[in-house]
């Protein structure tokens, strides 16, 4: 039997205290926007050579995690996991406003946000961004109709909800080609960079959303049933060997084809190499697996929250190699020659974060963070107690 | 003076009609050869990279002055609608160049393909342009343009003491190339980087239309031995390049 649903009831220091602090947070981007707005893109690092940054890289995990979040919703709904079924209000919720930070974001770090409204007059739909407008806005819509039949119209749960997880399967894949679709780009280029991005939306959104259920059933004083942690972890398991193999597949393609050695070795050795072998694979696999197949740590809520926190951090870890390292890779346009100019044409591209950008993506993490708090807050979306079903044990335990 | 009801609704049609219709209105034809893009043409360059001089920048110079492009001195960030890139041979088999990148208006851009907005377009005659009034500064043309032949502009620009009023001033934020130097194109003229490259060094620059198989530039390919940059990509550029 399933615990009645109930807001928090926040009306503790702390919870304004965390709420004034999200609400900072936000601020500071804000204020980071105007910046950019009255002085140019010339205060960020971004450059000529590199013209994704920071912003860039948190609004795409962002999304990346949207899509994520709503695993727990769909494990339910489609899956038929009931020891879930409580927490779709809250993983439709969680999608809902980690959409918005991310998109906030990616919006007003345009060269001109005052025409973001442009490509909604001007379709260009052989453009993989306008695919991306209709496949966001998609999202947010099913997302809202998830959540509201889950609080009114039960009947139309099923359909919405399944709905939703094919449309968050082709949202991710969209997103991931973005950079995909880009033939130009040798460490863009591939067939799998859009399955990638959605292997590690399952990573990142089931992380996160054990990050957040554990952190507001303790702090809110509720109980939450440690089965439950257990069963995420064994999910974040599966969805984390995925990655793994994902990646290797990956790189086995490429460096079977000698004309990849040379972009691929640089990947592995050169400037960005820290990068990926540290947050791509360190902080996306081997870390996380390493602590959830620990016998002690991995059964332990303590030992499931840090893999949790790990797998997040490889989520920006993993966008923020994709956009940097695949833009700084120089373009080889006469093959057999080493190009040198004036544009830097020929060497690896420069780029430091400035404290804008990251005031910019840290203000999208703020608004989502706002959202959430003061959602749990007004809204029934979580049960009162999380208690795994009757009849239900946790099938297997590293 | 008065007007009655009918009146006002009759003017205020007339009114409406005038408003809807006058796009779709010319009034005198212009003369299609002088202004207006043509698709019986296709602008095309070929660049002799054995006649430019790593020493010399004419190109560049005269496309700045042209076109009002800035020198910031910012390397990352300056503008470059043109630019001299050298060559050096990497096992030493073959001669060091120097040769002048540009947009190579491609006849499958994908800088027009990944543009949200359309802001880059491809006109009749295969000029591949920015309309900087509906370029929302996404950059994802920057991403997808494989000759890296787009600039941001990052900020402010300066303009200079006499610009030149024929081309559009520039905005900040917003993505800006080589346009072929359409206004000149348009007055019957080449491209500014062109004629300096005839007037001031060897003439290895040649512009013409490559869909006429009399035009010099036509021939002139049909002879030679030349090459596009990035040919396996399929994007059928309209720069070549003879000599590498």
């Amino acid at each position: 039997m399933l615990s009645e649903f109930s807001a928090i009831k926040g009306s503790s220091p702390g919870y304004w205290k965390l709420v004034a602090l999200c609400a900072l947070l936000f601020l500071v981007g804000v204020g980071s926007f105007f910046a950019i707005e009255s002085y140019g893109h010339g205060i960020t690092g971004m450059n000529n050579q590199v013209v994704w940054g920071m912003p860039h890289v948190f609004a795409i995990s962002l999304l990346v995690m949207a899509s994520g979040a709503l695993n727990l919703g769909s494990m339910s709904t489609v899956f038929a996991s009931i020891q879930f079924k409580q927490f779709t209000r809250f993983s439709a919720f969680l999608s809902i406003v980690l959409l918005i930070g991310g998109l906030t974001v990616l919006l007003l770090d345009l060269g001109r946000p005052d025409r973001m409204l442009l490509p909604m007059l001007y379709m260009n739909f052989r453009s993989m961004f306008t695919w991306n407008v209709f496949l966001y806005s998609g999202f947010f819509v099913l997302c809202l109709l998830y959540l509201w039949s889950m609080f009114d119209y039960k009947q139309f749960t099923k359909v919405v909800g399944s709905a939703a997880f094919a449309w968050r399967v082709i949202l991710t894949t969209g997103t991931g080609s973005i950079f995909g679709v880009i033939h130009a780009r040798d460490v863009f280029f591939s067939a799998i960079t859009g399955p990638m991005f959605v292997a590690v939306s399952l990573t990142s959104g089931t992380a996160l959303s054990t990050i957040l259920l554990v952190g507001t059933y303790r702090k809110t004083g509720r109980y939450m049933e440690e089965k439950l942690v257990f069963g995420l972890r064994n999910a974040l398991i599966f969805f984390t060997l995925l990655v793994g193999y994902m990646f290797v597949v990956e790189k086995f393609t490429k460096f079977y084809s000698p004309a990849f050695y040379e972009v691929e070795t640089w990947l592995l050795v050169g400037p960005w190499a820290w990068l990926y072998w540290l947050g791509v694979w360190g902080c996306c696999v081997i870390f996380p697996l390493v602590i959830l197949f620990h016998g002690r740590l991995g059964n332990t809520v303590q030992g499931v929250v840090a893999a949790s926190v790990v797998t997040v951090v490889g989520v920006f870890a993993f966008v923020a190699h994709v956009l940097l390292a695949g833009q700084s890779y120089p373009f080889d346009m006469f093959p057999g020659y080493q190009l040198s100019s004036v544009f830097l044409d020929g060497a690896s591209a420069h780029y430091v974060p400035s404290l804008v950008e990251l005031g910019m993506g840290i203000g999208g993490i703020g608004l989502s963070a706002l959202l959430f708090l003061l959602g749990i807050r007004f809204f029934r979306m979580l049960p009162a107690k999380a208690v795994a079903p009757e009849g239900w044990e946790l099938p297997w335990s590293p | 003076m008065t007007m009655d009801r009918r009146s006002v609704l009759g003017l205020g049609g007339v009114l409406a009609a005038g408003v809807i219709l006058a796009p779709g209105l010319r009034l005198i034809a212009a003369p299609e050869d002088v202004t207006e893009a043509s698709d019986k043409r296709r602008w095309g360059m070929l660049i002799d990279t054995t006649q430019c001089n790593p020493a010399c920048t004419a190109c560049t110079q005269a496309c700045r002055t042209e076109n009002n492009v800035p020198l910031t001195g910012d390397p990352e960030r300056d503008i470059h609608w043109i630019r001299k890139v050298e060559l050096h041979s990497k096992d030493g088999g073959k001669p060091d160049r120097s040769l002048p990148v540009l947009c190579n208006h491609c006849e499958h851009p994908p800088c027009v393909h990944v543009c949200p907005t359309q802001a880059s377009f491809i006109r009749k005659d295969g000029i591949v342009l920015v309309d900087m009034h509906r370029c929302i500064g996404c950059r994802y043309c920057m991403i997808a343009c494989p000759y890296k032949a787009r600039s941001l502009v990052y900020s402010t620009p300066s303009i200079p003491g006499t610009p030149n009023r024929k081309v559009p001033m520039r905005a900040k934020g917003v993505v800006e190339k080589c346009t072929f130097c359409v206004h000149r194109i348009d007055d019957g003229g080449q491209p500014a980087c062109v004629e300096a490259c005839q007037k001031e060094a060897k003439g290895g620059m040649l512009f013409g239309d490559l869909n006429d198989p009399q035009s010099e530039i036509s021939q002139r390919l049909r002879q030679v031995l030349s090459t596009t940059i990035r040919p396996d990509l399929g994007l059928k550029p309209r720069v070549h390049y003879q000599g590498i």
